[in-house]
C-alpha cells in the first residue's frame, strides 16, 4: 500500500485525525505558511532548551538568593525572579527538559503498549479480540487524570510514575483508534494470501500489517503528545508530578501561586504561556500539516 | 425499555470491574498492605489493628473485597488512616461543592460553547472569526493555567471575586465559584462552541435544508427548525462527554482554588498517603462518569427519533 | 388543455466558478424554453447535461459559487431580479419542487405532519391544516393516513414518502411543478405507482410541469414536448412523436438508435459521443 493509500484508510478509520505525509518536507514548508513556520520555530527552540538548555542557563535554576525575590524584569533577570530568588527565565529553560520528556515517555509507552494490544487483539480476533475490549471497557470507565492519580498514589509521584500512570490511561484510546484502522488491513485479500503461505502470525503482523498502520500510530502519538503535555503539567501542578526543587513549567505554575495572590505572577504566568504557547503550535503544525486536527475529543 | 436495561447491566459490570481495579490497586504497591497504609508513619497497635479490620487484612482477598464492597453501600467506607476521621462524613460534607461546581460549570458549557457555536455558525462574518480564533487558543489553555490566569486578572488584580473557598448561602457561593466554573469550562466552550459552528455550517449544506428554502419556508424556521436543531445532535455527544469530563478537570480547579470539594481532598490524600480516603473517592468519582455517560447516551436517543425508533422504545 | 404562456426561460446561461483559479466552467449556455398554462414539457438528456441545474434556476436555488445570466419570466416577471421576500413567496405558493430522493429531502427528525403543515402556512387552524394533510395524503392514493402522519421520514419507503413529497407539493395548489427524476431512485414498480398518481395530480389541478429525467419513455408518457439536452443546451424541441419519428438533430438521431427494446439491443454508439467531454457514457436510455 503505498503512503497515500495508507493515509486515506486512516483518515478513514480515525476521520479526526491529521495524517503526516512523509517525504513531503519542501511542500511542507508551502502548507505550512509564515504561522507555520514560526510554530516550527517556537518548537524547534522549545526541544533546544530542552536538551541543551540546562548547560546554557545564565543562572543555578534550583538555587535562589533570599534578597533576590520577587524581583521584576531587568538585565541580570530576563523575566525576574520568584519567591526563593531563583531566576525565572532560567527555570522556564531547564523546566522544558522534564516538560518535553514526560510526554515523550507517556507517548512512547502509549505507543508501544497500545499497538501491541490493538495488533493482539486484530490477528487472534474472536475471543482474544472480546477479552482485551472488555479490559478496554473497563479503563475507559475512568477519567484518564483520574487513573493517572490513582497510580501516582500507588507509586509514589515523580516525573517516571506519572508518565507510565498518564500512559495507561491514555493506552486505552490509543489501542482502539489503532485497532479500527488495523482492523481493516487484517481483512484485506493480500493478508489472507500471506496466512495461506503459512507465515507465521507475527511476522505478517509486524511485516506487513504494521507498516500501514504506522502512520496512524504516528498521527495519534503526535496529538497524544500535546494532550500528555498538559495532563503531565497538570499532574505536577498537583504536586503529584515532579518535584520540587526541580524545574518544570507545571510545577513552576504552582509554586508561583501563593507569588500569584500576592500581585507577583510572574513565574506562574510565563511558566503557563510556555504550556499554551508549545501545545498551540504543535496543534498548528499538526492542523496544517495534514487537515483538521481532532478538536473535540476530550478524555478527561 | 430493552435498551435502558441493557445498559445499565454493562454499566454495573463496568463498574463492578472498576471497583476491582480501584480496590485491588492496593496490592499493586510495593511492600505489604499494612506497610503501605501507614506509609511509614508511627502508629498505635490500636490504630494498626483498626487497619487491620477495616481492610479485613486477615481474610482472604475475596471476602475483603466483599467486606469492603458491602461496607460502601452500606455508606461504611472506613476511616480515613490520617485523621481518624469517617470517611462516610468526610465525603458527604464535600460533595455538594463539587456538585456545585460541576452543575454551574455544565451550565456555563451548554449556554456558553452551544451559544458562541450558533453565533458563529449563523451570523459568519467578523463573530465567527473571533470564535474560531478564541477556540484555538481555548483548546491550547489548561484548566489550572486558566484558573490561576482567571485568579491573577479578577481577583488579585481587579478584586471582583475571592480568591479562595467556596462561600456561605446560594449567592456567595455563586460569586465564589464562579471563577472556578470559568476555568473548568473554558477549554470545553472552546471546543464546544468549535464543534456545534462547525456542525450548523456542514447542516446548513444538506438537502433537506434546499429544499426547505426551495419550498419558500421563512427564514427563521429554516434556522432554527432545521440547521440550528439538526446539528444540535452531533453537538450534544461531545457535550456530554465534556460534562462527564468534568468529574476530572473538578479537582485540578478545586485544588487550585482552596475549594472544600472531593476533588482537592483526593488530591491532598493523595499527597499525603491517606489511601483509604483516595479508594473512595476514586470509586465515586469512577460512577458518576458512568452514569453521566449513560445518561448522555439514553438522552441522545430521546432526541434523535432515527435512534429512538430503531431500538423499539 | 394548453393555455397561455405561463413561463418563459431566456437565454439562460450558467457557469461555476473555480474557487482555486477563478476559472467559469460552464454548465448551462443559452437555454430558450416557453413553457403555457397547463402544459408539461419533458427535460430529457443524459447526467451532466444541465437538467436539473435548471430548475435550481428556476426557483433561485443554484450553488453559491454559479454566475447566472439571463431571464426567467414567470407570469410576467423576471424571477431572477425579484426581491428575496418575493422569491419566496413564488416559492412558497405558485412553484413547487419534486426532487429525486425524498429521504434526503427531509428533514430526519421531524414527523411528516410538520412536514406538511409547513407547506400550508395560510391555515392558520390547526386541527384544519392537519384535516388537510390527511386529505391530501389520501388524494395521494395513501391509505393509513394517521400513521403515516405520526411517521419519520425513515420509517417509509421511497415510494410512500415520494407520495408524501407530491402531496407537499400540490398543497398549495402551485401553477407550475418542477419535477427532478422523481421516479429514478425508485424501484421498477413503484417508479410507475409514483409516475401516474404525479400525471394524474398534475392534470387534475392543472398545472404546468417541467419533467427531468434520463428515461425517455417515461418523458414521453407524461409530458406534451420533449426538450432534449446535451452539454447545457437544448439541441431539439418536439413533441415525442416529432422526436421519435422524425429527430432533427444528430445527438437525439443517436439516442433514439441505441434505446434497447424488447427486440434487442441496437449497435451500441461510439463511446463519446453522446457525454460532456469529462464524463464517461453513463446512463443511456
Amino acid at each position: 500500500m503505498t503512503t497515500s493509500e495508507t493515509a486515506a484508510v486512516a483518515e478513514a478509520a480515525a476521520p479526526a485525525a491529521p495524517a503526516i505525509p512523509k517525504n513531503r518536507l519542501g511542500g511542507a514548508r508551502r502548507r505550512l505558511g509564515w504561522i507555520g513556520m514560526a510554530c516550527v520555530g517556537l518548537v524547534a527552540a522549545v526541544v533546544l532548551a530542552a536538551v541543551v538548555g540546562q548547560f546554557l542557563v545564565p543562572y543555578d535554576p534550583t538555587v535562589g538568593s533570599v534578597t533576590q525575590r520577587h524581583l521584576g524584569s531587568s538585565a541580570e533577570h530576563l523575566l525576574g525572579t520568584d519567591q526563593a530568588g531563583r531566576d525565572i527565565f532560567s527555570r522556564l529553560i531547564a523546566g522544558a527538559r522534564t516538560s518535553l520528556l514526560g510526554p515523550l515517555i507517556v507517548v512512547g509507552a502509549t505507543a508501544v503498549a497500545g499497538s501491541a494490544l490493538a495488533l493482539a487483539a486484530v490477528w487472534f480476533g474472536g475471543k482474544v479480540d472480546a477479552f482485551l475490549g472488555r479490559v478496554l471497557d473497563v479503563l475507559f470507565a475512568f477519567p484518564s487524570l483520574l487513573l493517572a492519580i490513582l497510580g501516582v498514589a500507588i507509586f509514589g509521584p515523580g516525573l517516571v510514575t506519572a508518565s507510565i500512570a498518564l500512559a495507561v490511561a491514555y493506552i486505552p484510546y490509543s489501542a482502539r483508534v489503532i485497532r479500527s484502522v488495523a482492523l481493516r488491513e487484517r481483512h484485506l485479500p493480500y493478508v489472507k494470501a500471506a496466512e495461506l503461505q503459512g507465515i507465521n502470525g507475527f511476522t505478517i503482523t509486524v511485516r506487513h500489517i504494521l507498516p500501514n498502520v504506522w502512520t496512524q500510530i504516528l498521527t495519534g502519538s503526535t496529538i497524544n503528545f500535546g494532550y500528555a503535555i498538559v495532563d503531565l503539567a497538570a499532574l505536577s501542578f498537583l504536586g503529584l508530578g515532579i518535584q520540587p526543587p526541580e524545574a518544570d513549567w507545571g510545577l513552576m505554575i504552582s509554586n508561583g501561586q501563593e507569588s500569584l495572590q500576592q500581585g507577583f505572577p510572574e513565574q506562574s504566568l510565563y511558566a503557563g504561556l510556555c504550556i499554551v504557547a508549545t501545545v498551540a503550535a504543535m496543534a498548528y503544525i499538526g492542523e496544517r500539516l495534514g487537515g483538521r486536527a481532532a478538536a473535540g475529543r476530550s478524555k478527561r | 425499555m430493552r435498551f435502558l436495561v441493557r445498559r445499565l447491566l454493562a454499566l454495573g459490570g463496568v463498574l463492578i470491574a472498576s471497583s476491582m481495579i480501584v480496590f485491588g490497586a492496593l496490592y499493586l504497591a510495593p511492600g505489604s498492605p499494612e506497610q503501605f497504609l501507614v506509609q511509614g508513619r508511627t502508629v498505635s497497635p490500636e490504630v494498626l489493628d483498626a487497619i487491620r479490620a477495616q481492610y479485613s487484612l486477615d481474610d482472604p482477598l475475596p471476602v475483603r473485597y466483599w467486606n469492603w464492597l458491602s461496607g460502601l453501600f452500606t455508606g461504611d467506607m472506613g476511616r480515613s488512616l490520617l485523621t481518624q476521621q469517617d470517611v462516610g462524613a468526610l465525603l458527604a460534607s464535600r460533595i455538594p461543592t463539587t456538585l456545585s461546581l460541576a452543575a454551574y460549570a455544565a451550565l456555563l458549557i451548554i449556554v456558553g460553547g452551544i451559544g458562541l457555536g450558533i453565533l458563529a455558525g449563523t451570523r459568519g462574518g467578523v463573530a465567527e472569526r473571533i470564535v474560531i480564533f478564541a477556540s484555538n487558543l481555548g483548546i491550547a489553555v489548561p484548566t489550572f493555567f486558566a484558573a490561576l490566569v482567571l485568579m491573577a486578572v479578577f481577583s488579585v488584580g481587579l478584586g471582583w471575586f475571592p480568591v479562595f473557598g467556596a462561600g456561605e448561602g446560594a449567592v456567595d457561593r455563586v460569586w465564589h465559584l464562579t471563577l472556578p466554573a470559568l476555568a473548568l469550562s473554558l477549554p470545553s466552550i472552546a471546543v464546544i462552541a468549535r464543534i456545534t459552528r462547525t456542525a450548523i455550517v456542514e447542516e446548513s449544506e444538506s438537502e433537506h435544508v434546499l429544499i426547505a428554502v426551495a419550498r419558500g419556508l421563512p427564514k427563521r424556521i429554516i434556522l432554527w427548525r432545521h440547521t440550528v436543531r439538526n446539528s444540535l445532535l452531533p453537538v450534544t455527544t461531545a457535550v456530554g462527554m465534556h460534562i462527564a469530563g468534568l468529574v476530572a478537570g473538578a479537582f485540578v480547579v478545586e485544588y487550585a482554588f482552596t475549594l472544600d470539594g472531593i476533588g482537592a481532598l483526593l488530591v491532598n490524600s493523595v499527597q499525603r498517603k491517606d489511601f483509604a480516603v483516595v479508594q473512595a473517592i476514586a470509586l465515586i468519582m469512577v460512577i458518576a462518569f458512568g452514569v453521566v455517560n449513560l445518561l448522555v447516551d439514553l438522552l441522545y436517543t430521546v432526541i434523535d427519533p432515527r435512534v429512538r425508533l430503531k431500538k423499539g422504545q | 388543455m394548453i393555455g397561455p404562456e405561463l413561463m418563459g426561460i431566456d437565454k439562460l446561461e450558467l457557469g461555476i466558478k473555480d474557487p482555486d483559479s477563478g476559472a467559469l466552467k460552464p454548465v448551462l449556455k443559452s437555454i430558450s424554453l416557453q413553457l403555457g398554462r397547463g402544459e408539461a414539457i419533458g427535460l430529457v438528456g443524459e447526467s451532466g447535461s444541465g437538467k436539473s441545474m435548471t430548475l435550481r434556476c428556476v426557483l433561485g436555488i443554484e450553488p453559491r459559487n454559479a454566475v447566472v445570466s439571463g431571464r426567467i419570466m414567470f407570469d410576467g416577471e423576471d424571477l431572477r431580479s425579484l426581491p428575496s421576500e418575493r422569491m419566496r413567496r413564488v416559492r412558497s405558493g405558485r412553484i413547487a419542487l419534486i426532487s429525486q430522493n425524498p429521504h434526503a429531502a427531509l428533514n430526519p427528525v421531524l414527523p411528516i405532519e410538520t412536514y406538511l403543515l409547513e407547506g400550508m402556512p395560510e391555515i392558520r387552524d390547526a386541527r384544519a391544516a392537519r384535516a388537510r394533510a390527511g386529505e391530501l395524503l389520501e388524494q395521494v392514493g395513501i391509505r393509513s393516513v394517521d400513521r403515516v402522519l405520526k411517521a419519520f421520514p425513515h420509517q417509509l419507503s421511497g415510494g410512500m414518502l415520494q407520495r408524501v413529497v407530491i402531496a407537499g407539493a400540490i398543497s398549495g395548489k402551485p401553477e407550475l411543478l418542477l419535477a427532478d427524476e422523481p421516479t429514478t431512485a425508485l424501484d421498477v414498480t413503484t417508479q410507475a405507482e409514483v409516475a401516474a398518481i404525479l400525471d394524474e395530480k398534475r392534470r387534475d389541478l392543472g398545472m404546468s410541469m417541467i419533467f427531468v429525467t434520463h428515461d425517455l419513455d417515461l418523458a414521453a408518457a407524461v409530458t406534451d414536448r420533449l426538450a432534449v439536452m446535451r452539454y447545457g443546451e437544448i439541441v431539439e424541441i418536439g413533441t415525442p412523436e416529432q422526436i421519435r419519428d422524425n429527430p432533427q438533430h444528430p445527438y437525439t438521431r443517436m439516442l433514439m438508435s441505441i434505446r434497447p427494446t424488447l427486440d434487442g439491443i441496437r449497435p451500441a454508439a461510439p463511446a463519446s459521443f453522446g457525454a460532456a467531454p469529462h464524463q464517461e457514457i453513463g446512463s443511456i436510455l
